[in-house]
């Protein structure tokens, strides 16, 4: 009711990309991988988001993050598909909520290979939880013009200067003491 | 006569030996542990838990703060996702809206017979609709879905 033919949304080409189609455990168990190669473009996307806070004008940044997720899974199926399938299927059957304490053997198998083939250390640990500094290339929006004009004029203004301001009769501490 | 016949009855007698005496003095009960003992017990079974409880606390807590960093790393890829299948969404709400409302007289799509509801905001600004009215074009057992996942998740 509220998006009025004024408001300028994508149209349905703009917006049909190829999606990641990939289970949560795939997901999961990639994720530490994926956060390091596309850590720039995630950074710059959740700025354009929270700058913005609109999905609109962050929809190209969006196409690039799944472009990105997608080439790291291509390049993980060509190298070290085996062993990813093998910790993928570990996350998924071992508990209810993609824990990771069951599956450090398989863990292993895939970090020693992803190391060995594409040169793709795990980050530390807890590495996503911290803070982190991103240098972006885009400049933040314009802020909001100072001193900011109201958005409405006052209907209720002050008494005005000229008019004399007597202290209050009965509403001080000293309710026993008037005048 | 009454001597002659002295036929043995039976009287209810004291026991033979006699009656044991009655103890009556007082006996209080008896007492397993004292003041001080269960003082000492209550701090040293707390203290022994509590170094377990840490030791397992410090575990989970890991485990925690693991499952955090991979549920952050791909967050922006799912965020992405989501918001190209929102937008789809609202221009398909809006061309039904458009499509139902077809017929009525004075009536713009997103406004109240012309009317905008949002009156101080620039027209190009995004107001996200509220839940039912995403849903509004969309049969119930959608949105049904969609609030069961929203509320337990």
């Amino acid at each position: 009711m509220v998006i009025t033919n004024g408001v300028k949304l994508p149209e349905f080409s703009e917006l049909t990309v190829d999606e990641c189609e990939l289970s949560t455990a795939t997901l999961m168990s990639a994720a530490p991988y994926v956060g390091k190669h596309c850590e720039a473009v995630n950074n710059e996307f959740m700025l354009c988001r929270y700058e913005n806070k609109d999905p609109r004008p962050c929809v190209e940044i969006g196409k690039k993050v799944t472009a990105c997720t997608m080439q790291l899974f291509k390049h993980i199926k060509d190298n070290c598909k085996l062993e990813f399938n093998q910790y993928a299927n570990c996350i998924d059957k071992s508990s209810g909520n993609y824990t990771f304490h069951n599956c450090r053997k398989t863990q292993a198998v895939f970090d020693a290979c992803m190391d060995e083939k594409l040169c793709m250390n795990r980050p530390a640990f807890g590495y996503f939880c911290r803070a982190r500094i991103h240098h972006s290339p885009t400049s933040p929006p314009p802020p909001e013009p100072c001193p900011c004009a109201p958005k409405v004029p006052d209907p209720t203004p002050s008494l005005p200067d000229c008019k004399p301001r007597p202290p209050a009769r009965f509403g001080n501490r000293l309710y026993w003491a008037t005048e | 006569m009454s001597e002659a016949c002295q036929i043995a009855r039976k009287q209810d007698l004291p026991p033979p030996g006699g009656y044991k005496p009655i103890p009556f003095q007082r006996l209080p009960a008896k007492q397993y542990f004292s003041g001080y003992t269960m003082f000492a017990m209550y701090i040293g079974i707390t203290a022994v838990s509590a170094y377990l409880y840490n030791i397992n606390a410090k575990r989970i807590a890991k485990n925690e703060i693991e499952m955090r960093s991979a549920k952050m790393a791909i967050y922006p890829m799912l965020l992405a996702e989501r918001d190209r299948e929102y937008l789809k969404q609202l221009r398909r709400n809006r061309d039904a809206e458009a499509e139902l409302m077809r017929d009525v007289p004075g009536w713009e799509v997103g406004t109240y017979y012309g009317e905008r509801v949002y009156k101080l905001v620039p027209p190009d600004t995004l107001i996200e609709p509220i839940f039912h009215e995403y849903y509004a074009h969309s049969s119930p057992t959608e949105w049904f879905r969609r609030a069961y996942h929203k509320l337990r998740c």
